[in-house]
């Protein structure tokens, strides 16, 4: 009795200890991250100031030495004496500040949040792995594994990011698995092909095919056709129209029989209309300097950590600088002594669904071709945290993953059930031998050689050399389609709607040293009409593209810094043709609608940060797309439609008054054009009178738009930038909005002495931990509009005052 | 002994494990200093809640000195404080001092089987 009265304390302290040890739902283990001998504590770092530190660190499996020196911004250039040590170093390094970051978005490819955060990760994890995730991963590593340069790039990395791993203790772990507590697991170079395959399902997933089904089946065919063109009414495609055809086409395959289907109440994840990006390279003879310069911005979610990592890699054969993505190795978007390129993302449709005819409830076989066939199935494994591990069967078609059963709910509403999905995604592809090669280009030949390893998410590869060329391919792997195969979903037993083959890559759209003097892409329209291939009838709205070309159509004398002013272009162009048309349709306004169109009237038509006119503006958008088509397109949730886009309401309100669709069904009596234009106008005001208060400078674009980057864990809030005061908007070349803006902006003029300059930030910080002064410290930098000079090194002995860190690697 | 002394002891094993062992080795340790030097029994749990109080909460001033960076005010946000640091500060110490004077109440009370 004694003996259990006097270990009563005891009991309690080993409780207190348990309990201070486990993680409670969102509560970290109390004791552990506080303790400031492995705690939180221990993940602070003080900002580098005064001389440059030098040391050296042991790693495992390099050949040689090598060489890195970090300059003020946190870059590290990379002096490596064969390729082998160079990616090693770029995994070691790239571990070293961003490690939590690559595990965490490669889990999440993968299909495995819940293995973190438990049963709540699971739906996220079911559709990952549905939609064949792993699956394309892994055909995607096998065609990595074709190419020796490739095959070894991918396991040095792997190799130095495993040495990172390990020379980790618990109290040194990124501040994230002490807050989620768990330990990063070995490293494999299939991560790296899950993070690549990921990237199509961020760029290459979107999908409206059931929503156009179910406006088919409730409106008919002309009707869809007609408010749901297959090439915009305005356009300025990314090929200039006239532009030479140098390849015979191959033949198109034969339409399949019209396919009505059945629709389905439920869809695959709708495309981000925000996410897209610029790209552009003006010729010489458009440059002060006379050599060709080159832009990019691409467009992603702005997340913390940054989906990008600015590394100067240099080994024999190759010194290149630019934006890498930590998981891979490679540089993404740079330049070297040479060439610099860049990309923005395809629309083309490379996403299909097919409607599946099962023989049985056993889902054995499925008819295609007048046959019945057999389906292939293959078994998913999933660990959810604090629950007993899940198999998931999934059902493969020739055409590829059943991604849900009639039976089941989508993830998505817009991801229909009981189809077959056919996905570029799945193909075995080479994507690291494009970058490869691209790091190593020296002209134009050498770029269009790289190109041709490329399959998805399909880029706009926009290229220039210090030979004088300027290039632009549309370039990926494009299914050979008949017109407007897959707008709509198809029918699964019908071997004629099967893809029938790919394009052949020479026959890409492509444009080399065009007269107008630059290429340039915005995600818009490939090609015009005239070109022989279907790639897709929906492409990102025109406005970026339009601005971009009509500002370098007149741009001369052009500099790096003219172009970075072009990167920053708020000026908002689907204002400056709608605003007359809406004007001419107001009738009797009340006083704050007279005081909001006096606003937009004044108004310079520029999304800055402070404007008011630009929040009127752009929410009324927002509100007369609303008022003009949810009568007819959004009336049952249960069957989800794609709204005409703004280009179709803009040429609606040009030229068809009268159109049915002006009427809203909703009420009982018959609404004209002014109307309906009033209505929104009213709506728009009553909306932002009620989350903003009166008309006042509480309605400046910024303090409405909110853009914010967050932090890669949903609602952090503690670790994410948020309210940043900057302007733009999604159709304005400066495309910031809420959530998603250019994520890298580059700017690179080359030179005939293979000394090129270079200019570059993104919304970011070289660290991924929040305790570092470098975690978020070029996001002022980015929201005003600037730019950083990039450090292109010759040596690693090169003097310069930027220089703050040197490290010896060391076998 | 002096509690001033067993306190001493105490910070000193503490550091050492803190630095050397996972986190809850301090408690294991100050259970076992208390047993072993047969601390009283009164003023055990003040003992152990001194020294775990001052040793976590000194190592993590000491830490932001060394280390001066914007994540005491993050985690002062992630943890609801309202990124009130020095409410932090005082959270650590907090938790170290009851970690610490539960294990060293502990030792102590086995000791004292009575």
């Amino acid at each position: 009795m004694k003996i259990i009265k006097s270990a009563f304390p005891l009991v309690i302290a080993l409780f207190l200890t348990y309990a201070m040890n486990q993680s409670w739902g969102t509560i970290p283990p109390i004791g552990k991250i506080f303790s400031p001998f492995h705690g939180f504590w221990m993940n602070a770092e003080s900002p580098e100031s005064g001389e440059p530190t030098e040391e050296t660190l042991q790693i495992a499996g390099l050949h040689q030495p090598v060489q890195v020196v970090y300059d003020e911004m946190g870059v590290p250039h990379v002096f490596a004496q064969d390729d082998h040590d160079l990616y090693l170093a770029q995994g070691y390094l790239t571990a070293k500040d961003r490690l939590w970051q690559m595990e965490f978005q490669t889990h999440f490819a993968g299909g495995r949040i819940s293995e973190i955060v438990g049963e709540k990760g699971m739906a996220s994890d079911q559709f990952q792995r549905r939609m064949g995730s792993v699956y394309g991963a892994e055909k995607s590593f096998e065609g990595m594994q074709q190419d020796p340069a490739a095959k070894m790039a991918l396991e040095a990395y792997s190799a130095g990011v495993n040495a990172y791993i390990g020379s980790l203790s618990d109290r040194q772990l990124p501040l994230e698995y002490k807050l989620l507590n768990y330990r990063p697991e070995p490293w494999t170079p299939i991560k790296s092909a899950l993070f690549l395959k990921n990237m199509s399902f961020v760029l290459a997933s979107g999908t409206d095919d059931l929503k156009m089904t179910n406006i088919l089946r409730k409106y008919g065919r002309e009707v869809a056709e007609d408010l749901f063109p297959n090439y915009p009414f305005q356009e300025s495609p990314i090929i200039p129209v006239g532009s030479p055809v140098d390849f015979k086409p191959v033949p198109i395959p034969a339409a399949p029989a019209d396919f009505t289907g059945l629709g389905s109440s439920m869809t695959t994840p709708e495309k981000d209309p925000n996410i897209g990006s610029n790209n552009w390279a003006v010729s010489g003879n458009k440059t002060v300097s006379g050599l060709p310069i080159l832009a990019n911005d691409p467009h992603l979610t702005l997340s913390l950590p940054s989906i990008w990592y600015q590394m100067q890699l240099v080994a024999p054969g190759v010194n290149v600088y630019g934006s890498t993505m930590p998981g891979t190795p490679n540089v993404i978007i740079g330049f070297n002594k040479n060439v610099a390129w860049g990309v923005t993302n395809v629309g083309s449709d490379v996403l299909d669904w097919y409607q599946v005819k099962f023989k049985d409830a056993s889902k054995q076989e499925y008819w295609h071709d007048g046959k019945w066939k057999k389906t292939t199935m293959r078994i998913e494994k999933f660990q959810i945290k604090g629950k007993k591990d899940m198999v998931d069967t999934i059902f493969f078609t020739h055409h590829g993953p059943v991604v849900y059963l009639s039976h089941e709910k989508p993830f998505r509403s817009n991801i229909p059930v009981g189809h077959a999905l056919r996905w570029i995604a799945h193909e075995k592809s080479q994507e690291l031998t494009t970058f490869y090669q691209l790091n190593r280009a020296k002209n134009y030949e050498d770029y269009k050689k790289a190109l041709t390893f490329y399959s998805a998410p399909a880029q706009n590869f926009v290229f220039a050399s210090n030979e004088g060329d300027i290039a632009l391919w549309v370039n990926g792997k494009f299914p050979l389609k008949s017109k407007l195969q897959g707008k709509y979903l198809l029918d699964g037993t019908d071997a004629a709607a099967d893809w029938q083959g790919f394009i052949p890559q020479a026959h890409n759209p492509h444009v080399k040293n065009p007269v107008r003097g630059f290429v340039s892409s915005a995600n818009q329209f490939s090609t015009d009409p005239s070109y022989p291939y279907y790639l897709g009838w929906q492409y990102a709205p025109s406005e970026r593209g339009r601005r971009i070309n009509e500002r370098l159509a007149v741009m001369e004398k052009i500099t790096m810094d003219s172009l970075r002013g072009l990167q920053n272009d708020n000026f908002n162009i689907r204002a400056r043709e709608l605003l007359p048309l809406l004007f001419a349709q107001v009738k009797s306004p009340n006083a704050a609608q007279s005081k909001a169109l006096a606003a937009l009237k004044s108004w310079n038509l520029v999304n800055s940060p402070e404007s008011v006119g630009a929040t009127i503006f752009e929410n009324w958008v927002l509100t007369l797309q609303s008022c003009l088509w949810d009568d007819e397109f959004s009336e049952d949730e249960k069957v989800p439609m794609s709204r005409p886009a703004m280009d179709r309401t803009i040429q609606l309100i040009k030229s068809e008054p009268a159109a049915r669709w002006w009427d809203d069904t909703k009420t009982p009596v018959k609404e004209s054009m002014s109307d309906i234009v009033m209505k929104s106008l009213q709506a728009n005001l009553d909306s932002l009178v009620k989350h903003h208060g009166p008309q006042g400078p509480e309605w400046a674009w910024y303090k409405i738009k909110q853009t914010g980057v967050r932090h890669l864990i949903p609602g952090m809030d503690a670790l994410s930038r948020l309210n940043i005061p900057i302007g733009g908007g999604g159709t304005i070349v400066n495309a910031t909005t809420t959530r998603t803006g250019p994520s890298w902006r580059l700017v690179v003029e080359l030179s005939k002495e293979g000394k090129p300059r270079a200019y570059g930030v993104y919304p970011g910080g070289q660290s991924g931990n929040p305790g570092s002064s470098h975690y978020d410290d070029l996001i002022d930098t980015w929201a005003k509009g600037e730019l950083k000079p990039l450090l292109y090194l010759e040596s690693p002995d090169q003097k310069s005052n930027r220089l703050r860190k040197k490290i010896t690697l060391s076998k | 002994m002096n509690k001033l002394i067993y306190g001493l002891i105490l910070v000193v094993i503490g550091a050492l494990v803190g630095i050397y062992l996972p986190w809850y080795a301090m408690g294991v340790a100050f259970g076992l200093i208390a047993f072993a030097l047969n601390m009283p029994l009164k003023s055990s749990f003040l003992i152990g809640f001194m020294a775990g109080y001052l040793l976590w909460i000194f190592s993590a001033l000491w830490l932001d000195m060394q280390h001066p960076s914007t994540l005491p005010g993050r985690m002062a946000q992630v943890f609801p404080l309202k990124g009130n640091v020095f409410a932090l500060f005082m959270l650590t110490g907090v938790l170290g001092g009851l970690f610490s004077g539960i294990w060293t109440w502990a030792g102590a009370r086995l000791r004292q089987n009575k």
